[in-house]
């Protein structure tokens, strides 16, 4: 009876409850879906930096690390790649050379880590092959007979091997995608005309369009206007076996896209033979393996198993070679704890007020409910569980809210396009699917509980403290 | 078989400034089956009286005894307890739980009292079928005339069957008409089922249904009157 009319008296004063309802809805809505935003961005960076960076695993010399020198090759290599191929929880291996060094295009130049790599061997590791941006190549796929480079976006950008056009056959491909002919007008003196760099591209259509017009049209100009030349050529240099400097044309094989800046300036991969010859080391020769694991869970008793077989050698599983990236997949969780705590003691506030004026205005039935025997821990239920129900109430149309709002953007997820630059350069993807755990929902559902009941308590101890026979007497 | 006996009760009230003694040495004894008014001015102490003889209230001094227990050895748990299961009220302005239907605030006690639901139930069309509100067991307070609603505080405060029941001014909201129905119920319920009423009122209708007078002044017991 007691749960019964608890909550019933939650719909006492509907204005009022239902405004502390929709404050607790908007509070629970708005926390679990940035949640969930800010999840699926950390879930998304961590798996690309899994599956197109990093892998799970390094093997390396371990003085390797501290300056990249070219002599510091892994020892026996063939061996330790069957053995570490056969390893329980191991899906595959790859070996690759690291040479830093520079790359030159007639205009500009960028430093660079080189990275020889087997094409075979590395498929099976990364998904970096799969992210070829359409018409610039392919992953080493078909037969050339010059040296090929593949690169990021961003290093092509900056080498100015990705440029900006303005011409007809653009102009017609942005009316054909509804960009408005006063737009198109805009552009016009342009035609014809290619520019330097992105950014001389940017800043010239940004003085001619308004903001409207760059914030809705922007995005398919940068996409239309952007050009590149089959086989564009680049330098390499870098300092072979002898510390001589060397160097060679490679030609671009094609150019790869993952959303993160930072990776694509840095990382240009060459095929292993093509490095090989240049730096004057031995074909089967490696500074590193890089391993992919069946489980990304098994990655700590792989690793250590590694650390525990490979004497010589350093074993670091991905959480040593990134630790920023670790950091935070293991603060994530408490972070998420600690922004829907601030959120529920805001709204906690309104409940303590909503349910103090509850105490004020039943003084009189509180002091006949005492009168005709609801003893303290009765009278102080009936209140914890109105405060608990009109919590629940809130909190749970926020999660439903929010889950039906991350299921229907999961699936195509959010595009924060107008940002994109800002999210690349922190490796992050501006389009977002957001994510988030079953147990996070029953975390927070715990969460809505526990401060129902802590909101209840000063109320129901000032409903405790009235005294019936005072009570029965107030009008 | 005394129910209620009232030993040299005292109730003073201190205030910064002054010293009201609302209750002045009173000693009254009450049988089973009484249907008995405290009567006197406002201000009179009747329902300070009332209070103590609840339990709502502890007396400065003396003793109030309800079925041989003595109030005042209760600890406040228990104290609820005991009113719980000895003694019915009946407030002057009904005091009804509004979100309850009138079956569902009969129930309460009986609820608290973890009786059972069959049980609750055939007691609860007892009370009101009693109290001829047979038909509106599912109506809210506020669907109910004040009549109909102090009914069902007269059913509710029966409802643990308890030895007495405390009616602080029951009629004092109510009209003529629905006054002489609740009193002619109260009177049925004192006869045939020998349930003991403690009316406190100033209400001349009640007095004259009271078997036993008691009237208060200034505090003190000025007359008990037993009518034949």
């Amino acid at each position: 009876m007691i749960w019964k009319t608890a909550w019933k008296n939650v719909w006492r004063n509907k204005v009022r409850s239902l405004v502390v309802i929709i404050s607790i809805t908007i509070g629970i809505f708005g926390g679990v879906f940035a949640i969930a935003v800010m999840n699926g961005a950390i879930e998304q960076k961590v798996d690309a930096t899994l599956n197109d960076e990093i892998a799970h695993i390094h093997i390396n010399d371990p003085a390797f690390r501290d300056n990249y020198d070219i002599q510091l090759s892994v020892d026996q290599p063939e061996q330790t790649i069957a053995m570490v191929r056969n390893m329980p929880g191991v899906e595959a291996v790859a070996p690759r050379t690291v040479i830093t060094g520079m790359a030159n295009t007639a205009t500009k130049s960028a430093g660079v880590q080189i990275l020889g790599i087997n094409p075979e061997s590395e498929r099976e590791v990364l998904q970096l092959c799969q992210t070829t941006i359409p018409g610039t190549g392919d992953f080493f796929d078909a037969e050339s007979r010059y040296q090929l480079a593949y690169i990021g976006e961003a290093l092509a950008k900056e080498l100015n091997i990705i440029r900006y056009r303005i011409d007809e056959s653009m102009l017609d491909s942005l009316a054909k995608r509804e960009v408005p002919a006063e737009v198109l007008e805009k552009l016009v003196p342009f035609s014809g005309h290619r520019f330097k760099s992105e950014k001389s591209f940017k800043k010239e259509v940004k003085g001619v369009l308004s903001m409207k017009e760059q914030h809705e049209y922007g995005a398919v100009i940068k996409e239309e206007a952007w050009s590149f030349r089959a086989r564009s050529k680049m330098t390499l240099t870098f300092l072979d076996k002898d510390q001589m400097q060397t160097g060679a044309v490679f030609r671009i094989a094609g150019i790869y896209d993952i959303k993160n800046s930072m990776y694509e300036m840095s990382q240009v991969l060459v095929q292993n033979e093509d490095l090989a010859a240049l730096t004057g080391m031995a074909s089967n020769e490696y500074h590193q393996l890089i391993i992919r694991l069946d489980d990304l869970e098994s990655t700590k008793v792989v690793s250590e198993s590694l650390k525990g077989k490979l004497d010589g050698l350093e074993v670091m599983n991905w959480k040593e070679i990134q630790p920023e990236l670790a950091m935070m997949t293991d603060m994530v969780s408490k972070f998420y704890a600690i922004f829907m705590v601030i959120i529920l003691a805001a709204l906690a506030f309104g409940i303590v007020n909503k349910m103090l004026m509850v105490v004020l205005e039943r003084t009189k039935e509180l002091g006949m409910l005492t009168a005709i025997g609801m003893n303290k821990k009765r009278v102080f239920s009936m209140i914890m569980l109105e405060s608990v129900f009109l919590s629940l109430v809130g909190g749970v149309t926020g999660i439903i809210i929010s889950k039906a709002l991350i299921s229907a953007t999961a699936r195509k997820g959010i595009n924060f396009a107008s940002y994109a630059e800002g999210f690349e350069a922190m490796g992050y993807p501006a389009h977002i699917y957001p994510v988030i755990s079953t147990s996070f929902f029953i975390t927070v559902t715990v969460l809505i509980i526990i401060t129902g009941i802590l909101s209840s308590i000063y109320p129901a101890l000032k409903a405790l403290k009235l005294d019936p026979a005072e009570a029965l007497r107030t009008e | 078989m005394k129910i209620l006996e009232i030993k040299n009760v005292h109730k003073i009230y201190n205030s910064s400034e002054v010293k009201v003694h609302a209750v002045n040495d009173i000693s009254l004894d009450f049988e089973k089956g009484e249907f008995a008014a405290i009567v006197g001015p406002s201000g009179s102490g009747k329902t300070t009286l009332l209070n103590m003889i609840g339990g709502l209230d502890t007396p400065t001094e003396g003793e109030i005894m309800v079925d041989h227990t003595n109030l005042a050895g209760l600890k406040s748990s228990a104290l609820i307890d005991f009113r719980m299961r000895n003694i019915g009220f009946v407030f002057q302005s009904y005091n009804l739980i509004p979100v309850l239907t009138a079956k569902e605030n009969v129930e309460f006690i009986m609820s608290l009292q973890k009786w059972n639901k069959k049980e609750k139930d055939e007691r609860t069309y007892e009370l009101l079928k009693a109290v001829g509100l047979e038909d509106r067991i599912n109506s809210r307070p506020s669907k109910l005339s004040g009549g109909q609603q102090q009914r069902v505080a007269v059913a509710r405060a029966l409802a643990s069957k308890p030895k007495f029941v405390l009616a602080d001014e029951p009629t004092a909201n109510l009209d003529s008409k629905s006054t002489e129905t609740l009193l002619d119920i109260m009177e049925e319920l004192n006869k045939e089922e020998g349930i003991t009423f403690i009316f406190s009122t100033h209400d001349a209708r009640v007095v004259k249904k009271a078997r036993r007078v008691i009237t208060v002044e200034d505090g003190k017991v000025i007359s008990d009157e037993r009518k034949k």
